[in-house]
């Protein structure tokens, strides 16, 4: 009997040990700095391969592992950083970057700037540079940007008899509404003048372009200010009237889509839009333009930057690393196909952007974007998704739609 | 004496030491997350911030002064009591079909069992193109002469759409729970009552349905656990929109948890819904037993 028993401990204990054995390689031994970044696309993916390509060659004592994180990267860097085992270096986007830098687990890079001169930090673009800044210190690197320009449906525009672009906003809506239309003659619409989304990256543009904000450089909040309103309403009544549909509304998923598909002849988009028709619409003739100025030139810009964090154990190679990708020369390789545009301007030009067509028109728009930030937590810009959604499904006056949320989204503030 | 004691004792032993492994993966995995949600409910428990303050019950008073967690436990009952009834009264049906010697039967149990198999995220995105505006519901309406919505964007139309779902996807798996029950009914009783005269749907309902009374509370229970968890869908089809018209418990525990660095409150608004569902299932085991003779 007690043999057995002792027999049983043995292989019990036997596979315990294996089990144990199992969980330990579970945990990753961290002998080397490691970056992340999110995962949008096959080339992008390529590119930035090249790039820490051209890094290995540069830096060539630098070791490192490339960690790409496939989904929900958000979250994924959030438990990361919460747990101590987050990359040395990785991607964060501008608009989470307020939240970021309040919870003081970025390491500033003032001192990392000053000691080396070739940052040359007047060479990128202010507004983007400021999207990383926090009580006078700089919490991250932009890698590149996107601002949103006009794309337009060039034979839609031709069969209308139009042969200028929309300049403002009275033309904008007189166009939308001789690019709408009904082709089969069955009383519902089939190609509508514009595709907008309910959302407020883009209603933004409108905004900045009516002399508004969502947060105004007080801090209060500037969702019922008059120009801001006007703009919303301006947005909305787009899509009220007829002359613009939303994606949902034609079975689409996205702008991209719709405007593809020849059911839009214009819409709001980054650069992203450009591989997407290329690869799915190769057919469709497009054309890209500033957007329609309000009473002054504007447009929203979204960026991601390089940031580490504080208590990563490779500082000095992490700062190398991010110091060469977003320097000129590994901004310059990353940037090359467009896929991406580079935040700083010696390397849009090294790079023929400002002499290109179609990247020309991005670059010019660099100089009037903004990006879109705000001082609330995301719970108080949920609200605003929110109310967003009740003022396009179900038809709620915008005025009142902002008053209803101003309290509620004050409440979220960061500070 | 003694040694019948010591016997029963290395018995013992040996149980235990057969129970260690998944005794400790239990622990691990379940119930010490269990007790540190717990535990940091009653912390403003921010990742990212090292200092996390004790802050007592204010989680919890918070809660139940935030419109969108009031809005959320609204939506899941009404999921709940939604689902739940139709999609037990439905697979106890379709069993009840499928126990009949009918032809084509290998064919129809299957179908009926495929959804019950396949990826929430599959079945999610397949009802999305379903429900969209030019979608195969508004086409099937359409032939009707009736004019559809756009399901997923319209506020009032959006849960009950995801509820349909779910009980699409969910009666094939409760139909064999319910098969299995019924092939545990001795046949001699349907055959006594043939004898006697009885209809089919006599037979239903005077047979089946008290005969299967454990298998509907199981089915019952398991149905209403997994209605006040649903997340998946929603992330998948609705993201909690519009207005706020398909937020349910889960979803706003993941929402604050994960994407407004509140895991302390999204902690506590787990231990409410853990606790309305002990509730809800202590009524049901009180007032609906599984055998009530």
């Amino acid at each position: 009997m007690l043999y057995h028993i002792c027999n049983m401990v043995k292989r019990l204990s036997c596979l315990i040990g294996i089990g144990i054995l199992f969980l330990a390689g579970c945990g990753k031994k961290n002998d080397n700095m490691r970056i992340s970044s999110w995962v949008s696309s096959p080339e992008e993916t390529k590119m930035f391969n090249a790039t820490l390509d051209s890094f290995r060659v540069a830096e060539p004592e630098v070791v490192f592992d490339f960690e790409p994180i496939p989904g929900n990267y958000a979250e994924k860097l959030q438990l990361m950083l919460g747990t101590n085992t987050s990359p040395d270096l990785f991607f964060i986007k501008g608009y989470l970057a307020p939240s970021y830098m309040s919870f003081k687990i970025l390491e500033p890079l003032d001192e990392y700037i000053q000691n080396e001169s070739a940052v040359d930090l007047a060479d990128f673009y202010p507004n983007l540079l400021q999207s990383f800044q926090r009580d006078g210190n700089q919490y991250g690197l932009p890698k590149d940007f996107a601002p949103y320009v006009l794309f337009y449906n060039k034979t839609m525009f031709e069969e209308a008899g139009i042969d200028s672009l929309p300049s403002n906003w009275q033309e904008l809506r007189q166009y939308a509404a001789m690019l709408t239309k009904d082709l089969d003659g069955d009383g519902a619409t089939d190609q509508y003048g514009l595709v907008i989304e309910p959302s407020t990256e883009m209603l933004m543009p409108f905004v900045f372009q009516n002399g508004g904000n969502f947060q105004n450089p007080d801090g209060s909040l500037g969702i019922t200010d008059e120009p801001f309103i006007e703009a919303l309403e301006f947005y909305h009544g787009l899509y009220k009237d007829g002359l613009a549909t939303i994606p949902t509304d034609v079975g689409q998923g996205w702008n991209g889509d719709t405007f593809g598909r020849g059911m839009a002849a214009m819409c709001l988009s980054g650069g992203w839009l450009i591989p997407f028709l290329e690869g799915n619409y190769d057919e469709l003739d497009w054309g890209v333009a500033e957007l329609p100025a309000g009473k002054q030139k504007a447009t929203i810009a979204f960026t991601t930057a390089f940031s580490m964090p504080k208590n990563s154990n490779y500082k000095a190679d992490a700062w190398k690393m991010m110091n060469y990708l977003t320097g000129k020369e590994g901004m310059r390789i990353w940037t090359s196909q467009g896929l991406a545009l580079p935040s700083r301007k010696s390397v849009a030009i090294k790079n023929g952007f400002y002499d290109d067509p179609v990247w020309g028109v991005f670059m010019n728009s660099a100089e009037f974007a903004r990006t879109f930030q705000v001082e609330y937590s995301e719970r108080g810009f949920e609200e605003m998704v929110v109310a967003m959604q009740a003022i396009f499904f179900t038809g709620k006056e915008p005025r009142q739609a902002m008053e209803d949320i101003k309290l509620r989204i004050e409440k979220y503030s960061l500070k | 004496m003694s040694k019948v004691k010591s016997k029963k004792w290395a018995q013992a032993r040996t149980g235990y030491l057969f129970l260690l492994l998944p005794l400790l993966i239990f622990g691990v995995f379940t119930i010490f997350p269990m007790v540190f949600a717990f535990m940091i409910s009653l912390y403003d428990w921010n990742l990212l911030i090292p200092d996390k303050p004790f802050v007592g019950l204010s989680n919890y008073i918070e809660l139940f002064q935030d419109e969108v967690f009031l809005i959320a436990i609204k939506n899941t009952i009404i999921y709940a009591l939604g689902v739940v009834p139709v999609q037990t009264i439905l697979s106890l049906f379709l069993a009840f079909i499928m126990n009949q010697k009918l032809p084509g039967r290998a064919f129809f149990r299957t179908a009926f069992y495929i959804p019950a198999v396949t990826a929430s995220v599959v079945t999610s995105t397949i009802f999305i193109w379903i429900y969209s505006k030019p979608g195969l519901l508004n086409y099937l309406l359409s032939q009707i002469g009736v004019e559809g919505t756009d399901w997923l964007t319209n506020p009032s139309t959006a849960l009950l759409s995801i509820m349909a779902l779910n009980v699409w996807s969910t009666s094939g798996y409760f139909m064999i729970t319910f098969l299995a029950g019924l092939q545990n009914i001795p046949k001699s009783v349907y055959e006594a009552a043939k004898i006697d005269g009885a209809s089919t749907w006599t037979q239903f309902w005077k047979i089946t349905v008290p005969m299967v009374r454990p298998v509907t509370y199981f089915v019952v229970v398991l149905g209403l656990i997994g209605c006040f968890q649903v997340f998946d869908q929603v992330f998948i089809m609705s993201q909690g929109g519009p207005v706020n018209s398909t937020t349910t418990m889960s979803f706003f525990v993941y929402l604050n948890s994960f994407k407004y660095f509140r895991l302390g409150y999204g902690a506590a608004g787990a231990v409410v819904l853990a606790g309305i569902i002990y509730i809800v299932t202590v009524i049901q085991k009180k007032y609906l037993p599984p055998d009530p003779y």
